[in-house]
C-alpha cells in the first residue's frame, strides 16, 4: 500500500516538473546577468512607438544634464529622449530629410543637440524644451534649424562636439568620400578640413567604402581624431583648421591595415582615449604621446559596436557585425582583464525573451547606467546596469 | 479507512471506468522512409505534388537531413539524398544540413522549390565560425531529371527555419533562425534579399501564409500578422491579431516555443480564406485579408485533442493542419506535448476535423497504425491531388540490439519516422 501511494506522489511530482517550463539553466550561462538588463521599447506600445523599420537605433549620447538622446535609422530617422527620472524613451519627431543617423548625435555644451543625417548630409540643431510636457505624436516632424550642408553631395557620417576655448564645435565625418569638417558655433560657418581616406581599398569590385572611423573622438585637451585609410589616425588641432595624419595605426594583424577602421572611442577620464576596431581589437590612444596600445580582442568576432564607461573604471563594449550575435564584454583597465558577458538578452517570460543580435550604438551615464542601441528592423533599447 | 486508503480507491476506480470505455480510433496505413531509419524529426516539410509524390524532408541533428518522396502511384519511397551533399558541402568539416524545415512549393515548371536548415546550435557558441553551420542553402528538385540544383548559400550562418514557396512571383520565402530574418530567393533573377528582423524569441513564426495573389503573411509580436507584398517589395503589419489563450508560466514547453501567434494556416482558394490554429491552445480562426484594409480575423472553435478544452495545460500546436477536398480542415492533435526527442511522453495522436461547410468539429479519435500502435505526434499535413490525407511523424519500435532502427526516445521508448496516409472517403 504504501508503495502505491509513493508511486502515486512520484508521478504527481514528475508531472509538476514537466510543467514548469522555463529556459534551462545552461542557456542562462551564455547570456547576460537577468537581474542587471532591462528593455524599452521606443515609445508607448503598442502604438505610440517609433515604428517598426525605422527604429534600429544607430546613435547614442547622454547630454550634460544625464538625459540620452538617441536617433535611429529606417525608413524615417527618429530622435528621441530618455530621461533617467522617468524611465522610458519619449519619440521626440521624425528627423527631416533623414534616413540615417549614425553616430550623428551630439550634444553642445550649451545643451543643444546636433543631429548629422544621412543622405541629405544636413547639419540640424534641435534645442531641448520642455521634453517632460510634450505628448508622444509619432510622425511629427522634429522642430530643427538647419544649419547646412557641411560638405557639398555628402552624407554625414559621424559626429562629436568639443567645447575648447570657451567655443563651442562640431566635428564630423562625411561619406562616401571621408571628408573631415568643423563647424563652429560660435560663427555658425563650416570648414571643410580636407580627407582621411583618399582612395578605396584594395578589395573586390562591390566594396565600396572609403575606410574612416565610425565615430569622432575629443580629447577635451583641444584635439579631435579619427581613424582613416590604412587604419592612420588623423589629428584635428580644434580652430586651427589642420588635419594632420599620424604616424601610428589602429591595431590590425599584418597585411589587413586597408580595411580596418576604428568602430568606436572613447574618451577616459584619465585623458586616454580607449577605441575598438573592425576587427574586434580593443585599444588605447595616449593623446598627449601619440601612442597606440593594442589591448587584445575581447572576442572571437568582428567589430566593436560600441564602448563606454561604467562604475569602477571598468569599459564595456558589444562585439559582432551585422550578421553575428553580438555579445557584451567588460575590460579592467587596472588590471588588463576581459569578462565576456554574453549575449545581449532580456528574459522576461512568460512576456517575452528579447535578444538584440546587432548594436547600433552605446552610451553611459554618471550613474553606471549602460544604455545599448538595437539596430535590427524592430529594435528595443537595452539597459545594462554593471556590478563593481 | 485512513485518507490515503480512500484516494487509492477512487484512483483505482477511476482507471478501472477509463478502461471500460474503449478509445474512438482512426486507422492510417504508414509508410517508412526506407533505409533512413536515424532520421529524427520532421517539420512542415511535407508537399503532396500534382504527380501524386509526396516529398518529405527528414531532420537528422548532428548529420545530414534528407529529401526523399514517396511515390504513391508505384508505393515506392526513394531517397534522393542527403543535404550536406545535395549542397556541395560534403567533407568540408561545416555544420550540416540537417533538415528542411519549412514547407516546399511546387513551380509551374513542375520543380519542387525548397530551403535547408541546421540541426543543433550549441547555445549558438558556434554561431557564425569556422566550424558552424554555414547557412541555408536555396534549392529545387526536378522530378523529370531526378537532379536537384543548389542556387547557393542565403542567409549566411543561419538556417531557414520557416518557408514557404510562390509559383506565382517564382521565389523561396523563409524566416532565419536563430535571427528570425524575413528572407527570400527570386528564383528567376536570382536575386537573395534580406527584410531584417520580423520575429524574436517572444514569437517564433513557424509558418508563412502565401495568398493567390503572392503576398505573404507572417505573425509576430502578441498575435500580430504582417503582410509582405512583393509587387512594392514591403513589408505592412496589420491591426488584426490572431486570437490567443493568455498564459502565465508556460507549461511544459521547451522554453523557445513561444505562445504568442499563429502555428500555422492553410490557404483556401475557394473562400479566399486562411484557416488556421495558433499555438498556445490550439484556437482555430480564420483570417481573410482581403476583408477591408488589414483584413478579418474570426475565432471558429479549438483543433485541440477535446480531453484539453478550457484547460492550460493543452499541447503545443502542431503544424498537422490542412484541408481536405471535403471541405474539412483535418488536424493531427498531439495527445501530450510532441516534439520528437523533446516530447513529454507517450500518447497517441487524436485526428479533428472542422468541417468548413457546416461549422462542426469532430474527434475522429487516436490515430493508430494498423497493428495497433498509436501514432505519438506529427507536424507536417499535406493533401494529394485524389485527396488523401499526408502526416509525417513517429510511431514507436522496438529497439534492434544490432543496429539502429530508431531515431530516438520518447518517454523511454524508441520512436522511428513515418509517412502516414489517411482516405477521408474511406470512413
Amino acid at each position: 500500500m504504501k508503495f502505491k501511494v509513493f508511486a502515486l506522489l512520484a508521478v504527481a511530482l514528475l508531472r509538476g516538473a514537466l510543467a514548469y517550463g522555463q529556459r534551462p539553466p545552461d542557456y542562462d550561462k551564455v547570456v547576460v546577468l537577468q537581474t542587471r538588463i532591462d528593455a524599452r521599447d521606443l515609445g508607448y506600445a503598442p502604438v505610440d512607438i517609433i515604428p517598426d523599420g525605422e527604429s534600429g537605433i544607430t546613435s547614442l549620447t547622454v547630454a550634460p544634464n544625464g538625459y540620452l538622446y538617441g536617433a535611429t535609422s529606417g525608413k524615417h530617422s527618429h530622435l528621441f529622449v530618455l530621461i533617467p527620472r522617468h524611465g522610458y524613451v519619449q519619440p521626440l519627431g521624425v528627423i527631416p530629410g533623414a534616413t540615417a543617423v549614425t553616430h550623428a548625435v551630439a550634444v553642445s555644451a550649451s545643451g543643444d543637440i546636433y543631429i548629422g543625417t544621412s543622405p541629405e548630409g544636413h547639419l540640424l540643431k534641435y534645442t531641448p524644451q520642455d521634453e517632460d510636457h510634450q505628448a508622444i505624436q509619432i510622425g511629427k516632424p522634429l522642430p530643427v534649424t538647419d544649419l547646412g550642408q557641411p560638405v557639398s553631395g555628402e552624407s554625414v557620417f559621424a559626429l562629436t562636439t568639443t567645447y575648447f576655448n570657451g567655443t563651442d564645435w562640431v566635428y564630423g565625418l562625411t561619406s562616401p568620400n571621408a571628408h573631415l569638417f568643423e563647424y563652429c558655433i560660435a560663427t555658425g560657418k563650416f570648414k571643410n578640413l580636407g580627407v582621411v581616406a583618399s582612395k578605396l581599398p584594395l578589395g573586390e569590385k562591390f566594396e565600396k567604402d572609403k575606410m574612416m572611423s565610425r565615430m569622432l573622438v575629443a580629447d577635451g585637451q583641444g584635439s579631435v581624431f579619427a581613424s582613416g585609410g590604412n587604419g592612420a589616425f588623423f589629428q584635428v588641432r580644434v580652430g586651427l583648421e589642420k588635419l594632420e595624419e599620424l604616424p601610428i595605426h589602429a591595431p590590425a594583424v599584418p597585411g589587413r591595415e586597408p580595411w580596418t577602421r576604428v568602430d568606436a572611442f572613447l574618451l577616459d577620464p584619465s585623458g586616454v582615449i580607449y577605441g575598438g576596431t573592425s576587427d574586434g581589437y580593443l585599444f588605447r590612444l595616449d593623446p598627449s604621446k601619440l601612442t597606440v596600445t593594442n589591448l587584445g580582442k575581447p572576442l572571437n568576432q568582428y567589430r566593436i559596436d560600441g564602448l563606454v564607461r561604467g562604475p569602477g573604471g571598468k569599459l564595456y563594449g558589444v562585439g559582432g557585425d551585422e550578421q553575428e550575435m553580438a555579445r557584451l564584454f567588460s575590460y579592467d583597465p587596472s588590471t588588463g582583464a576581459y569578462d565576456v558577458l554574453g549575449f545581449v538578452d532580456v528574459n522576461r517570460r512568460p512576456y517575452y525573451t528579447w535578444q538584440a543580435y546587432v548594436i547600433g550604438a552605446m552610451a553611459s551615464d554618471a550613474s553606471g547606467t549602460v544604455y545599448i542601441g538595437e539596430d535590427e528592423r524592430v529594435s528595443k533599447l537595452y539597459l545594462f546596469y554593471p556590478w563593481p | 479507512m485512513t485518507i490515503l486508503r480512500k484516494l487509492w480507491i477512487l484512483g483505482a476506480l477511476a482507471v478501472a471506468l477509463n478502461g471500460m470505455a474503449a478509445p474512438k480510433t482512426v486507422t492510417l496505413q504508414y509508410r517508412f522512409f526506407t533505409g533512413l531509419p536515424q532520421m529524427d524529426g520532421n517539420w512542415a516539410a511535407l508537399l503532396a505534388a500534382s504527380d501524386g509524390k509526396v516529398y518529405v524532408g527528414l531532420a537528422c541533428h548532428g548529420c545530414n537531413g534528407h529529401l526523399v518522396f514517396y511515390d504513391s502511384k508505384t508505393d515506392k519511397m526513394v531517397d534522393v539524398g542527403d543535404l550536406t551533399r545535395l549542397s556541395g558541402e560534403s567533407g568540408l568539416s561545416l555544420g550540416p544540413q540537417s533538415k528542411i524545415h519549412a514547407k516546399f512549393g511546387e513551380g509551374k515548371d513542375g520543380r519542387i522549390y525548397f530551403a535547408t536548415h541546421g540541426g543543433w546550435w550549441f547555445s549558438y557558441g558556434r554561431f557564425a565560425t569556422q566550424e558552424g553551420y554555414p547557412g541555408a542553402h536555396y534549392m529545387a528538385y526536378d522530378p523529370k531529371t531526378g537532379r536537384v540544383q543548389d542556387f547557393g548559400i542565403g542567409p549566411r550562418y543561419e538556417g531557414v527555419n520557416t518557408g514557404a514557396y510562390d509559383p506565382k512571383f517564382n521565389r523561396i520565402y523563409g524566416l532565419t533562425h536563430p535571427r528570425g530574418h524575413f528572407v527570400y530567393y527570386d528564383v528567376a533573377t536570382g536575386a537573395k534579399v534580406d527584410m531584417g528582423r520580423m520575429n524574436n524569441w517572444d514569437s517564433v513564426c513557424r509558418t508563412l501564409g502565401i495568398d493567390d495573389e503572392g503576398n505573404v503573411y507572417g505573425s509576430f509580436g502578441r498575435g500580430g500578422i504582417y503582410k509582405y507584398d512583393p509587387r512594392t517589395d514591403s513589408i505592412r503589419e496589420l491591426s488584426v491579431r490572431v486570437p490567443i489563450m493568455e498564459k502565465g508560466v508556460s507549461l511544459g514547453r521547451d522554453y523557445n516555443k513561444s505562445e504568442t501567434h499563429w502555428r500555422t494556416v492553410v490557404w483556401d482558394k475557394q473562400t479566399r480564406k486562411f484557416y488556421g490554429v495558433d499555438e498556445s491552445a490550439t484556437i482555430l480562426f480564420s483570417f481573410d485579408p482581403n476583408a477591408g484594409p488589414d483584413g478579418e480575423i474570426q475565432r471558429l472553435g479549438q483543433m485541440s485533442n477535446p480531453e484539453f478544452a478550457h484547460r492550460r495545460d493543452v499541447p503545443y500546436a502542431t503544424l498537422s493542419l490542412t484541408l481536405g477536398h471535403d471541405r474539412k480542415l483535418y488536424y493531427a492533435a498531439a495527445g501530450k506535448e510532441f516534439d520528437y526527442g523533446a516530447s513529454a511522453g507517450l500518447a497517441a495522436s487524436h485526428l479533428i476535423t472542422y468541417d468548413l461547410r457546416t461549422g462542426k468539429t469532430e474527434d475522429l479519435g487516436e490515430i493508430r497504425v494498423p497493428d495497433g500502435g498509436p501514432v505519438i505526434g506529427t507536424n507536417s499535413a499535406d493533401t494529394g491531388p485524389d485527396g488523401t490525407i499526408y502526416f509525417v511523424g513517429a510511431i514507436s519500435v522496438t529497439p534492434d540490439p544490432d543496429k539502429q532502427n530508431y531515431g530516438g526516445r520518447i518517454g523511454g521508448g524508441a520512436y522511428r519516422l513515418a509517412l502516414f496516409i489517411y482516405h477521408p472517403q474511406a470512413d
